[in-house]
């Protein structure tokens, strides 16, 4: 059995060997990561409404489905009307610690099914549960970390409250965002990504993040675009203007 | 892992592939739709030819403190509750998973697309263990059920038509499918929800590795990885030692230019930046995650012909607009990796014997090093393992004696001229309208795909000689 010793003995040997090598630096990273996610923060404080006019184009190029809304309470009736519209009925969603909005209230009240992802720590008889509900619900209602202008991706940090599934099992994803989730470049995502790594305070629960730019999609088969070969076949945003 | 020479040899595969007319014109299509998506992402994206020379200078760097990176990433992987095993051979690679498999009692992996795999032929293994592998990025899902070997990097099933999927599909699976992608699609969707929920291992590659953050990141555009490293209790990572990259800024900028040489998005569907197995207050992820980083050959290039060749981030650009690739198809090279950068890699794992005909199955014409997102200089080298082939006494008898009488006679003026009149003489009787179309013995193996000129009735020094000069 190779040790890492053995791995990394073999390498180092290899490595003396090399001659002439061009001079290389990687990519050059702020020397303050709290500093750069400030910086970021502040730029994105004013620039957010180009952002924003840039991520619902970039979206939409992307087959995603941009919906707007006033205020957080707007939020449940644009998925009513999602639900009706796919004749679906079981929704799953972060749990409102995460998501900023408690959807048990107002849709369970109208005959939809609303399941919420737990906050606590869930043990396995939980987690059990939780995966078949996950595996049969309709449509998953997430909060957004970073919505990205450049590209229409919405990026989703896992953990308490925020299972990684309820943007994958169900075939139908809604995410809901504010303002203050918009960022212009995969650069200053990565500043964030940087910031949320130096900064233990800032370290995230869960172990994923998912970049997720549009729905799931294939071209297996003879190079004909499909969606929703595993994951969902539609991806709707709803920005919430009031901040 | 069979190293012997595959049964037939590559002239006679190339030919067979030549023949398949089926083939030829699904070729063009998919390569030809390849080229012109990653064109057109590049032309309104202005910051990708720096970004280009950054991500190149990133491999680099990161190549010149490999030991370091893997260390610190083989550290915070432990740290977040991860396992790292260090496997210097396929073999080992393999020992490793079915170990694992015998102690955990696994009977199901699901697997996403992963190269690494394939190349240590990890799902022969398994089923001889006993344990079911199942494939589940489409292209692979097919390829799987038709018992075959992917064609193309990304796009693996390309050389099958959708009515070939709907026989499979209806023999293998049970039932009768329309002919439809959106149908076939489907179908695959039922069959792999209730794998994926079954399984009890999720088997992935890793597209790139953060050290300092101890991030493995996997790019798809159908989900598979999502939910390969989410649902299965256990999840294992296959990796080459050289894809570990320093940073999550570093990241970024492999990020923006990986997508647009695959397929031309801006980004795949899905990146997924997994650290660690489930973290508390989680109610989903794997309990365990084991990361192995392979060697299988890597090593032995750090100070070798073929560096450069670690710094691919396997895209498929090179083999999309390689016009060797474009007529023979992925099949015809034999080895996991096809198309240029495929040639050097297969040198890379099995030795450049493996490489003897291989090494000339490139015209040289440089469309590989332009479109590489990090600007691999794949001529460069394929040119050094042909004098390798050479050197090593390893190519055709035929082809050496041929060769090495072509060289002794531009070195010597006498035995040049002396050449130049016997070929006068003995090109006579195959000149047909001034080419040489058809020529006899081995020399045939010339003429049997292109013409050549025939020796002039008076060659260059001959002129010279007789010219007025002042």
């Amino acid at each position: 059995m190779t040790t890492r010793a053995d791995f990394l003995g073999g390498i180092r040997r290899e490595m003396a060997k090399t001659r002439g090598l061009f001079e290389a630096r990687t990519a050059a990273r702020p020397s303050d990561a709290g500093e750069a996610f400030e910086v970021v923060k502040r730029q994105m404080a004013e620039r957010w409404p180009q952002a924003l006019t840039r991520f619902q184009e970039e979206f939409e190029r992307i087959a995603g489905v941009f919906h707007r809304v006033r205020r957080l309470d707007g939020v449940p009736g644009v998925i009513r009307r999602i639900a009706d519209e796919r004749e679906a009925r079981r929704i799953l969603s972060w749990h409102p610690g995460a998501l900023g909005l408690d959807l048990r209230e107002s849709l369970g009240r109208q005959g939809l099914s609303v399941t919420l992802a737990p906050d606590d720590d869930p043990d396995a008889e939980a987690r059990r549960l939780h995966r078949d509900e996950a595996a049969r619900a309709e449509i998953g209602v997430t909060g957004v970390d970073w919505a990205l202008a450049e590209t229409g991706t919405l990026v989703l940090v896992s953990g308490r409250g925020r299972p990684r599934s309820t943007s994958l099992l169900p075939a139908t994803h809604v995410a809901v965002f504010d303002r203050g989730r918009l960022l212009e470049s995969l650069e200053q995502v990565g500043a964030m990504l940087e910031a949320l790594h130096a900064d233990p305070s800032r370290s995230m629960s869960g172990a994923v993040i998912n970049f997720i730019t549009g729905p799931s999609r294939t071209a297996d088969i003879e190079l004909t675009l499909t969606r929703g070969v595993h994951g969902p076949k539609e991806v709707h945003a709803i920005f919430v203007e009031a901040p | 892992m069979s190293d012997a020479p595959l049964k037939t040899p590559f002239p006679q595969r190339a030919h067979a592939a030549l023949g398949d007319a089926h083939l030829q014109e699904a070729l063009t299509i998919a390569t030809t739709k390849f080229i012109g998506l990653r064109k057109e992402s590049f032309a309104g994206f202005p910051a990708g030819e720096a970004l280009r020379d950054r991500a190149r200078a990133i491999k680099e760097a990161t190549l010149q403190k490999l030991d370091a990176h893997l260390e610190r990433l083989a550290d915070n992987v432990e740290r977040l509750g991860g396992h790292v095993h260090w496997a210097a051979t396929g073999d080992e690679a393999r020992d490793i998973i079915l170990r694992l498999c015998r102690d955990k009692g696994v009977r199901m992996a699901v697997k996403s697309k992963s190269m690494a795999t394939e190349e240590i032929e990890l799902n022969e293994a398994l089923e001889a263990a006993g344990v079911k592998p199942v494939e589940t990025d489409l292209g692979e899902y097919i390829i799987q059920l038709a018992h075959e070997k992917p064609s193309h990097i990304i796009a693996p099933a390309i050389h099958k038509t959708k009515g070939q999927v709907a026989d499979l599909f209806s023999k293998e699976l049970g039932g009768r499918f329309e002919a439809d992608p959106e149908v076939l699609t489907a179908v695959a969707r039922k069959e792999l929800r209730q794998k994926f929920l079954e399984a009890d291992m999720g088997i992935t590659g890793a597209n790139f590795a953060v050290a300092e953050t101890g991030t493995i990141v996997l790019v798809t555009n159908e989900g598979n990885g999502r939910m390969v490293t989410s649902l299965p209790r256990i999840h294992v990572a296959v990796m080459g030692m050289e894809k570990v990259i320093p940073t999550m800024t570093d990241l970024m900028v492999f990020l923006s230019i990986l997508a647009r040489s695959a397929t031309g998005q801006k980004l795949s569907s899905y990146t997924t930046l997994v650290r660690g197995p489930r973290q508390p207050g989680e109610v989903e992820g794997p309990e365990e995650l084991h990361l192995i980083l392979m060697d299988n050959g890597r090593t032995r290039q750090i100070a070798g012909t073929l560096r450069e060749a670690l710094y691919c981030l396997r895209c498929g650009a090179c083999l999309n607009v390689c016009p060797v690739y474009r007529q023979i198809g992925g099949h015809a090279y034999g080895y996991t990796y096809p198309g240029p950068i495929g040639i050097l890699l297969t040198a890379m794992l099995k030795g450049t014997h493996a490489v003897k005909d291989l090494a000339h199955a490139s015209s040289l014409c440089g469309a590989c090093k332009d479109v590489c997102p990090v600007r691999i200089d794949i001529p460069r080298m394929l040119v050094e393992l042909r004098e390798h082939v050479d050197r090593e006494r390893i190519a055709p008898l035929g082809e050496r004696m041929v060769f090495g009488l072509a060289r002794r006679a531009m070195a010597s003026p006498g035995l040049f001229r002396l050449g130049a009149r016997l070929g006068r003489l003995a090109q006579r009787p195959f000149v047909r309208n001034g080419r040489l179309t058809s020529l006899p013995l081995f020399f045939g193996q010339w003429t049997r795909t292109r013409d050549l000129p025939p020796v002039a009735a008076r060659t260059f020094s001959e002129r010279w000689k007789d010219l007025d000069r002042p």
